[in-house]
């Protein structure tokens, strides 16, 4: 299956899917004009890929690193979150959730995502060393 | 008799139901979260977004009265300098805005004039003080020299690309052509002066007049209204002068506030 990139732009994060070692990346902001159309690619890749392609990779890492986020861009992780969580029983998958020390908000959306799934395991990154996991 | 295909696929709804509902309440948490988490990031957010305006407001306001206050203190060195009395530039100024509004130019042109006024005679800190400060007529020579200030305030000021400084050096250039093109320093006519200039004029010699300096006495309100008749259309702009008679008592009203005494 294909990899894809997408650059960022003001409201939008950088985002890269990579089927092939297995590594999702978001990276920046995200506040698009319509949320769900923005990531509807996305969730369809997420969908084939543990379809068709997770069992081949040893280890998805999804790493998260968002400085600022809009209310559907949080509800869009949450159910991009549950895909993984369905998927985690079978599967070896780590979210990183990345954030800046003095970005507090940051912070308190990881918690929440951890408190939410209880077989996805979620690390709180603090900018380029691990904190806490659950 | 119980039938075993109907109890099972009973269980299975059942259990599908309880799915369901499970997702439902689930979802109906993680929404409350959102928003609560959503609403608390909004209220952070406008409240920094309100005291960085307050603090940019604060800062225009900062820029606003330096500029104000360094331009006036600019006016009053010269002022200093060539011992004119008091408030001779803060008259001129009020005038100057009060001749903007009543001429039709706009409140922001007529502020911008009022503000860059003190400046028109700021060339006069280049010139001697013996010719600045003669007790008694200057020659030719020392009034050719004189009528450089002119020419060196606009030098001094034209450099800047602010508008008050721009208007200033306007001013500065025009505030001693003559209607009729018999002014200094480019004898220029009519329209062709600057209105800022024209504007200056009447409201520098006006006020010049009524006021005592070191060559002259002020003059009565009479002769000084003469004087600015008979030079309508020939030193003054014609409809400047008009303005001027028309409005007289709020001119008045003004030397008075500002009256040296």
């Amino acid at each position: 299956m294909e990899n894809i990139f997408i650059e960022s732009t003001q409201y939008t994060p950088e985002i890269s899917l990579d089927a092939k070692n297995g590594v999702i990346d978001l990276i920046g902001k995200s506040y698009p004009e319509n949320t769900f159309d923005f990531y509807g690619p996305l969730l369809k890749w997420v969908h084939q890929y543990i379809e068709t392609k997770i069992s081949t990779i040893d280890k998805t890492s999804i790493n998260i690193e968002l400085i600022y986020f809009n209310s559907s861009s949080s509800k869009l992780l949450f159910d991009f979150f549950d895909l993984f969580e369905a998927a985690s029983t079978k599967h070896n998958i780590v979210v990183n959730w990345i954030y800046a020390a003095e970005n507090e908000n940051a912070l308190e959306a990881g918690r929440d995502f951890i408190d939410d799934f209880d077989v996805l395991k979620i690390n709180l990154v603090v900018k380029d060393q691990i904190e806490i996991s659950t | 008799m119980e039938n075993p295909n109907l109890l099972s696929e009973l269980e299975h709804l059942k259990i599908s139901f309880d799915g369901t509902a499970q997702k439902l309440i689930k979802n109906l948490r993680r929404q409350e979260i959102i928003m609560a988490r959503s609403d608390k990031r909004q209220r952070i957010e406008y409240d920094e977004l309100q005291k960085k305006y307050d603090e940019v407001a604060l800062l225009n306001r900062e820029i606003e009265d330096t500029q104000r206050e360094v331009v006036f203190m600019m006016g009053t060195i010269g002022e200093f300098r060539s011992r004119e009395t008091g408030n001779h530039v803060q008259r001129v100024a009020s005038y100057s805005k009060l001749f903007g509004k009543l001429i039709g130019i706009s409140e922001t042109d007529a502020e911008l004039l009022k503000q860059a006024s003190p400046l028109h005679d700021i060339g006069k800190i280049a010139i001697p003080d013996a010719i600045l400060n003669k007790n008694g007529p200057l020659t030719n020579k020392e009034f050719e020299t004189m009528k450089n200030h002119a020419q060196l305030g606009y030098d001094m000021l034209d450099f800047s690309d602010r508008p008050i400084l721009k208007t200033a050096a306007i001013i500065a250039l025009e505030h001693h052509e003559k209607y009729d093109g018999s002014g200094y320093p480019n004898a220029l006519k009519g329209e062709n002066i600057h209105i800022f200039g024209r504007i200056t004029a009447l409201a520098d010699v006006f006020d010049a007049l009524g006021s005592k300096r070191c060559y002259k006495e002020a003059w009565e309100d009479v002769r000084i209204f003469d004087l600015i008749k008979e030079q309508r259309g020939r030193h003054f702009d014609p409809k400047l002068v008009d303005i001027f008679f028309e409005n007289i008592e709020v001119f008045l009203e003004i030397r008075d506030k500002f009256s040296d005494d």
